[in-house]
């Protein structure tokens, strides 16, 4: 294993788990809440198509990054009065935000298929590749999560709510309003993760061009255990299977590409059994409701 | 109870606006596997169609775009007959134990299937000999390489890519014997975000000219131009103008003389099934215009291996060893065009498994 | 006597019954016409586009029988909603088991092709349904003994199984025959469910009714199934009885992924004709929002099926006669979906 080939790894890791870190820590947010959005990859396609929309009207690809995330924070509103204003079921309402999502996206992105527009321009780093400013801004992003959500007021009341949405209540919080804005933040950042994908990776539009990565990004959250930090290294792992099986590929090994896709899936399962074994949740305890009650 | 009567009397009134069916020459219907503004193989498809289309007045053309490789084509290819489709254009390689099976349902209703083998007094096939033409293509990236390394992005592993891939390996290493090339495989036809990680996998392990067998260039294109390498296009001409500086040349197609002329037959009543197979001689199969890279003489020496194709000669002629040095086509022996959808091997040269 | 049934007609549960058919009703408008704007604000004629569907749905043999077609894995993975709903518990995972299904039906329908058809369909039936019950087992087991909950569980095995698919279709099973497209080989005649003279109609529809029939008596009429209702509502106290709930968990998402493991073994062997990567376009999760939408009611399964397929018609009409990509439909069920989340109190 020589070093270039470990740096196109780390590269192409980086370039294909950005999209899914942005997603990841998008649901991990409105988890955080209490709420779980099983249409996270409906949100993801609708920010891709407005994204490279945006960018093909606009000319201008940060221009179009920003609309996908306002995009993507309208979706996961809609969500969001579904679930918290009329009460309904939130799997049942996640996976309707899927097929919106696959709908919306296909009809938002039809007259832009084929549009050539210019790419988020990307900065070197000799040795290990060229990235964008998305992938420049994860990490921080990332350590900024960790810290509203861990080390702020507004965090500790969000996940008061999602422990418990009664006593946070009891204590004066308003756990609705709380939980809205939880979606909308991580419907920016869904959004956001969805234009990575159309305006810096791709540079198209295709429908269902996020091939599962909001499903993906949903057990990086429970991978992650709802830890922001932890859910950098899960993107990593979860991007570095595809982009290891290319690499490979194009290196003259073989892998079946297949057995690779599965493992982070698989992985994900081990680990989940093994807390489990353990007893220790780390799930907000009012997530979806009775959604995680292991009773 | 009233409110039901409201509902029906809505849905009759709705059914007591319709319009009647224009008349037409005939009508024919086309199924693309992906968007027609993919730059590349779909546009292709639509643009022949649109030639054929101006040739003949009074052609209604259904389309449907994004029809996947399953069953579902089936489903789409009998509305368009139902909504008086005759001729029936089922473009992408997958489509064609549906609409073969269609076929047989309605003798009445010619199918022209783009890629495959199967044939039926109504069911006929077309495609360039694509294989071939990629000979020339090899002999400009191997003259231009200068780390000796050609990456490949291929889509569906089938037969007749992995020939593409060999034509082109074997075209490369007739002017450069040293040059390698690397395959990586998506597993579709088109899956952007694959192709633009393959892409940078290809350069990352040292080529310096990429090329593709996928529904469209403009990812391949995109993520080569970016990282400053040289390119060479598929399924579509006017694609050069995404790598101003890497273009070097590439393939496109001219599908509209064949469609006029089949549905000129189908209007005429004398439809002759075939399997139609034209290259480079017929025109069929063209080579795209030079980038600015190419210095004068790697043009010509193009010029000249395209020439060759278009006059006659089969690359696939003995010996041929594949990459593990196994003898494949024995000396005197020629693989035709009828075999090109057999090759499970890579020729000497080529690091990627074919099976 | 008498006087009880008088009496019986004005409980709450038949109020409720009778209010739902103008709200059904209402629903469907309401939807229709946010559905009818989208597609005016994308430059379509939605009036022409519901004109061409009641006309293709209604009007025309290959139209309604394609909805049937369609119908088909909706009523079987609903079913695989349905039955472990009883206990509580929530099976997402109708897609995976759907394709094991697939999968293992596929390998006996490759390992016995000399086998007579009456013979190897009842064979690829069992082994569709073993396929699925695996798959369905291992979060099945995970939950009862309180490892793993089978929300996440199935959901993530969801997308284990087409990658076991892929590769195997593209590996071991990949058809040389027709030019190595990754696909297995076509099943011989014996191993293709028959089909109604000239349409798509094929046995699996039966096999939907009946597993839909077989669930309606089984929960209603059996000791287990009406046990299964006690257990779900209060499964601490049926622990204390002595009733095995792990037991019912294990047999019932067990049973849940045998009967969607079916409609992968039919939508295989009836429309595909081998296995393909893209069998199912999403059957595993409009079946969970069928089974939702029925309320786990026998009767709501067969009409919800019913509706959803109807729906996706209109996609097929908006797609060849106005070009309007097909995904677009998923709106129209998106928005009646909304419409009705919007109305319940879960």
């Amino acid at each position: 294993m020589s070093t270039t080939f470990v740096a196109a790894v780390a590269s192409s890791s980086i370039l294909s788990g950005t999209s899914l870190l942005y997603a990841t820590l998008g649901e991990l947010v409105g988890e955080r809440a209490g709420i779980v959005n099983l249409g996270l990859e409906g949100v993801m396609l609708i920010g891709a198509a407005v994204g490279f929309a945006a960018t093909s009207i606009a000319g201008n690809p940060y221009f179009g990054v920003a609309a996908a995330a306002l995009a993507g924070s309208a979706t996961n509103l809609l969500l969001g009065y579904v679930v918290i204003a009329r009460q309904a079921n939130q799997l049942a309402a996640g996976l309707s935000l899927m097929f919106f999502g696959l709908g919306a996206s296909a009809l938002i992105g039809q007259p832009f298929v084929g549009a050539i527009v210019p790419a988020l321009p990307r900065l070197g780093v000799p040795g290990l590749g060229a990235f964008d400013v998305l992938v420049w801004l994860a990490l921080p992003t990332a350590l900024f999560l960790w810290f509203l959500i861990f080390r702020t007021r507004w965090g500790l009341a969000l996940r008061a709510v999602g422990e418990d949405p009664a006593a946070a209540f009891a204590t004066g919080r308003r756990p609705g309003s709380i939980q809205y804005q939880a979606l909308a933040l991580g419907g920016l950042l869904a959004g956001t993760g969805g234009a990575h994908l159309s305006v810096a990776l791709a540079m198209t539009w295709d429908e269902g061009m996020t091939a599962g990565r909001g499903f993906i990004a949903i057990a990086l959250v429970i991978f992650s255990k709802w830890n922001p930090l932890w859910a950098v290294a899960g993107a990593l792992i979860f991007g570095g299977a595809e982009a290891l099986q290319l690499q490979l590929q194009a290196r003259g090994t073989d892998l079946s590409p297949f057995l690779m896709t599965m493992i982070p899936y698989l992985l994900t399962l081990l680990v989940l059994g093994m807390w489990g074994w353990n007893r220790q949740s780390a799930a907000p305890a009012a997530l979806g409701r009775s959604f995680f009650g292991v009773e | 109870m009233r409110r039901l009567r409201l509902l029906v009397l809505a849905c009759l009134l709705l059914l007591a606006g319709t319009p009647a069916i224009a008349e037409s020459a005939l009508t024919v219907g086309a199924i693309y596997v992906g968007s027609v503004n993919d730059y590349g193989y779909n546009r292709a498809m639509k643009d022949g169609l649109n030639v054929m289309r101006a040739a003949i007045p009074g052609i209604t053309l259904l389309e449907a775009e994004n029809v996947p490789e399953t069953a579902e084509a089936e489903r789409v290819m009998e509305g368009m007959i139902q909504q008086g489709a005759r001729l029936i254009f089922a473009t992408s390689f997958g489509h064609q134990q549906f609409a073969f099976n269609l076929a047989k349902k309605h003798p009445d209703v010619v199918f022209e299937h783009a890629g495959g083998w199967m044939q039926a007094p109504n069911f006929g096939n077309f495609f360039a000999a694509t294989q071939v033409a990629w000979y020339p293509m090899g002999v400009a990236a191997g003259k231009m390489t200068k780390t000796n390394t050609l990456g490949f992005v291929a889509g569906v592993p089938i037969g007749y890519i992995i020939g593409d891939v060999n034509a082109f390996a074997l075209g490369a290493r007739s002017v450069n014997p040293q040059a390698q090339i690397r395959v990586v495989v998506t597993g579709s036809w088109s899956d952007k975000a694959k192709e633009a990680a393959a892409a940078g996998a290809l350069i990352d392990q040292g080529a310096d000219v990429v090329t593709m067998h996928v529904d469209s260039p403009v990812t391949v294109l995109q993520t080569a131009e970016t990282r400053g390498a040289y390119s060479i296009g598929f399924n579509s001409i006017e694609a050069r103008r995404l790598a101003p500086n890497g273009w070097l040349t590439g393939l496109g197609f001219a599908w509209g003389p064949f469609m006029t002329a089949t549905a000129k037959s189908v209007i005429a009543g004398n439809f002759k099934p075939a399997m139609v197979r034209e290259g480079l001689g017929e025109g069929m199969v063209v080579v795209a215009p030079f980038g600015s890279a190419v210095p004068a003489d790697v043009q010509t020496l193009v010029s000249a291996a395209a020439d060759r194709i278009a006059k006659g000669y089969n690359p696939f002629t003995g010996p041929i060893t594949d990459s593990t040095g196994t003898l494949r086509i024995k000396d005197g022996e020629a693989w035709g065009g009828d075999k090109m959808g057999n090759f499970d091997w890579y020729v000497a040269g080529v690091v990627g498994k074919a099976k | 006597m008498r006087r009880d049934l008088v009496l019986a007609r004005w409980n709450p549960a038949a109020l409720a019954a009778r209010h739902r058919a103008p709200h059904a009703i209402a629903t469907a408008l309401a939807s229709l016409a946010i559905f009818a704007v989208l597609l005016v604000a994308a430059g379509k004629d939605p009036l022409r586009a519901y004109r061409d569907t009641l006309f293709y749905v209604f009007g025309n043999a290959y139209g309604f029988s394609e909805l049937l077609v369609r119908m088909t894995p909706l009523l079987l993975t609903a079913v695989a909603v349905a039955l472990p709903a009883r206990l509580g518990l929530i099976n997402v995972g109708g897609e995976g088991q759907l394709y094991m299904g697939a999968w293992l039906a596929t390998a006996g329908a490759l390992g016995f092709p000399n086998l007579p058809a009456w013979l190897l369909l009842p064979l690829m039936t069992v082994l569709g349904f073993i396929g699925g019950a695996i798959w369905a087992l291992l979060p099945g087991v995970l939950r009862a003994i309180k490892l793993v909950n089978e929300t996440i569980s199935t959901l993530l095995l969801n997308y284990v199984a087409p990658l076991i698919v892929s590769f195997f279709i593209f590996g071991p099973w990949r058809s040389a025959e027709s030019a190595s497209y990754p696909q297995s080989p076509a099943f011989v005649d014996a191993a293709r469910l028959p089909s109604l003279a000239g349409t798509r109609i094929h046995l699996g529809l039966l096999y939907g009714l009946v597993s839909l029939a077989l669930y309606a008596f089984f929960i209603s009429r059996t000791r287990w199934g009406l046990a299964m209702r006690a257990v779900g509502g209060n499964p601490e106290a049926s622990l204390r009885l002595g009733v095995p709930v792990s037991g019912y968990i294990i047999v019932a998402m067990g049973v849940a992924g045998g009967i969607a493991g079916v409609a992968g073994m039919a939508e295989a062997s009836a429309i595909q004709g081998r296995l393909v990567a893209g069998l199912s376009p999403g059957y595993g999760f409009m079946g969970f929002l069928v089974a939702w939408l029925a309320a786990g009611r026998a009767v709501g399964i067969l009409i919800m099926a019913f509706l959803f397929a109807a729906i996706s018609s209109v996609g097929d009409i908006l797609q060849i006669t106005q070009a309007v990509p097909y995904a677009v439909v998923n709106v129209l069920m998106a928005v009646i979906l909304f419409i009705v989340l919007s109305q319940r109190r879960s």
